[in-house]
């Protein structure tokens, strides 16, 4: 017992880690089932990143739509980055991060235009921001954050 | 034009490679990066410790000293003057003008200062309860400044301040991770100079009284309360018992006798001794 | 008003342009936010305080620029784009913009 106050540091450390590294890789696989699970239902809704034509009188309806996704990092990834920094070289850690944010935030547009009635959401565009800016600096939040829109069309029929 | 929808099987943006796996690579090869520098560190600290005239250290000394609110303490500083008599005739350490100083504090602890200035702390004044312990105490410290050790940890905790400010960056997570595990593999080689103080402190004190009472009964009365000894691994101090067994390790090896200590003279003690 | 991102509003003929018109907001998170971000950097997963302060600086940003376009007296918005800057840290500036046109 007494050894464990003498390194209270050492002790919240690896606490911290282990913390980390259980419930930060429990919501990780969590979170891809969800993503993997509703990109499969949403599946027939077509998304592109072209402008595309279409006739007159085909299109119904057109509006903008968005959908946006915060994923935090675990002090489980932010220790492995640190360490990253000190070798370079591919940070592995962040970018399921990254990739969670970005579908995570594709299919929240996705559910909008579905809301929508929509068939296809043309034009999608993708941008970052940086709320919780510097994720690998000490103590400051760090977080990955997606923003996706495009235009969702209702088409007649 | 058509839309054929498609579900992808495999997620190319992310590496397969298990977090563990990748975790235990770079772990292991910081550990090896920090034995380098580590290593590295020792000899050009050894090397600079060897060209480093004493007239340089003095000077350091005097900037040392500033941190600590002392005085000069006559009383103790004849009870190293009758240490030193005692030094062999080629001892190094005879190039120093050592200096006493007693300073105000709870801490039990001494310092050996660069230049043969030893600072007292009157926490260890209060524990202290025969001539023979408190010789012992300036024993330890005067073989600090045998070994060189007082430069050698200043040089080193210098060293590694710079070594990881310069190759991670001044005030980055990582440098702070790198220097934290650079100082407790230099607390666990403190220890050895420990160790080594405790050795030539007993040689002393057996010198000076022609036998070596005295010079286990102060880490004895610390051994009770010292606590686990696993908590020690990256002290800056060896555990107590483990400083009394190799004491007496030296005792028996060398033939010393054990006699019995004298009390502790009245002008040393402190006058707010309850 | 309908808005789209693309340079025409689909199914409608644009009969009247009327220039750029833009939205823009500064948003801070609060202290609770904060913390609870600060706890969820601990254990990964979704900063959902984070994904709210983001949806609704982005519906400010784009009522903004609604505002201007019907203040132009245009009834769409095209080509609207996003962007996203740091001007203080822990504030998410968004910023929206696109052409007010009319349409049939």
């Amino acid at each position: 017992m007494e050894i464990l106050l003498e390194n209270l540091n050492l002790v919240i450390f690896l606490l911290l880690f282990i913390i980390g590294y259980t419930f930060g890789s429990l919501a990780e696989k969590r979170h891809y089932r969800s993503i993997i699970q509703r990109e499969a239902e949403l599946l027939k809704l077509a998304v592109v990143t072209a402008e595309g034509s279409f006739p007159a009188g085909q299109v119904k309806e057109s509006a903008l739509v968005s959908g946006s996704a915060v994923i935090s990092i675990d002090y489980f990834k932010r220790i492995l980055a640190t360490l990253r920094n000190i070798f370079g070289g591919r940070v592995k850690s962040y970018e399921s991060l990254v990739d969670r944010a970005r579908r995570e935030a594709i299919l929240r547009m996705k559910e909008q235009a579905h809301k929508q009635g929509a068939k296809m959401v043309i034009n999608m565009r993708l941008e970052t921001a940086t709320i919780g800016r510097n994720a690998n600096q000490k103590k400051q939040i760090g977080s990955i954050e997606a923003i996706a829109y495009g235009t969702a069309i209702v088409m007649n029929k | 034009m058509k839309f054929t929808p498609k579900q992808l099987q495999k997620n190319v943006n992310v590496s397969t490679t298990h977090p563990l796996v990748e975790l235990l690579w770079m772990v292991g090869g910081l550990t090896f990066i920090i034995g380098l520098v580590f290593i590295l560190l020792g000899i050009t600290t050894d090397w600079a410790i060897a060209k480093t005239p004493v007239r340089i250290e003095t000077w350091i000394g005097k900037l040392a000293l500033k941190e600590f609110t002392t005085n000069n303490n006559p009383p103790l500083q004849q009870r190293l003057q009758e240490l030193l008599e005692h030094l062999p005739a080629d001892s190094p350490l005879h190039q120093y003008q050592f200096q006493v100083y007693l300073a105000a504090s709870e801490e039990v602890n001494a310092i050996a200062l660069p230049g043969g200035n030893i600072v007292v702390f009157s926490g260890l004044l209060q524990e202290v309860e025969s001539e023979n312990e408190l010789a012992m105490v300036l024993a330890h410290e005067l073989g600090h400044f045998a070994h060189r050790d007082h430069l050698r940890g200043l040089g080193r905790g210098l060293g590694i301040t710079v070594a990881t400010a310069m190759l991670f960056g001044e005030s980055s997570s990582t440098s702070g991770l790198v220097s934290s595990a650079l100082l407790s593999f230099n607390n666990r080689y403190s220890q050895r100079q420990e160790a080594a103080a405790d050795r030539f402190g007993l040689d002393l004190l057996t010198k000076r009284y022609g036998h070596a009472g005295g010079a286990t009964d102060f880490f004895a009365r610390h051994n009770a309360d010292a606590g686990a000894k696993t908590a020690y691994i990256l002290a800056s101090h060896p555990h107590p018992q483990a400083r009394i067994t190799a004491l007496e390790q030296q005792i028996t090896a060398k033939q010393y006798k054990n006699e019995t200590t004298e009390a502790l003279r009245d002008d040393v003690k402190l006058e707010d001794k309850e | 008003m309908i808005m789209t991102n693309v340079n025409t509003v689909p199914g409608k003929k644009i009969v009247e342009h009327f220039g750029i018109v833009q939205g823009s907001t500064v948003r801070a998170k609060h202290v609770g936010r904060d913390f609870m971000a600060g706890l969820k950097n601990l254990v990964g997963g979704e900063l959902k305080g984070y994904t709210e302060l983001l949806q609704d600086s982005r519906q400010e940003a784009m009522k903004r620029m609604e505002d201007q376009a019907r203040q132009m007296g245009a009834n769409a918005v095209v080509n609207i784009r996003f962007a996203t800057s740091s001007v203080a840290q822990g504030a998410a500036e968004l910023f929206a913009y696109g052409t007010a046109v009319r349409v049939e």
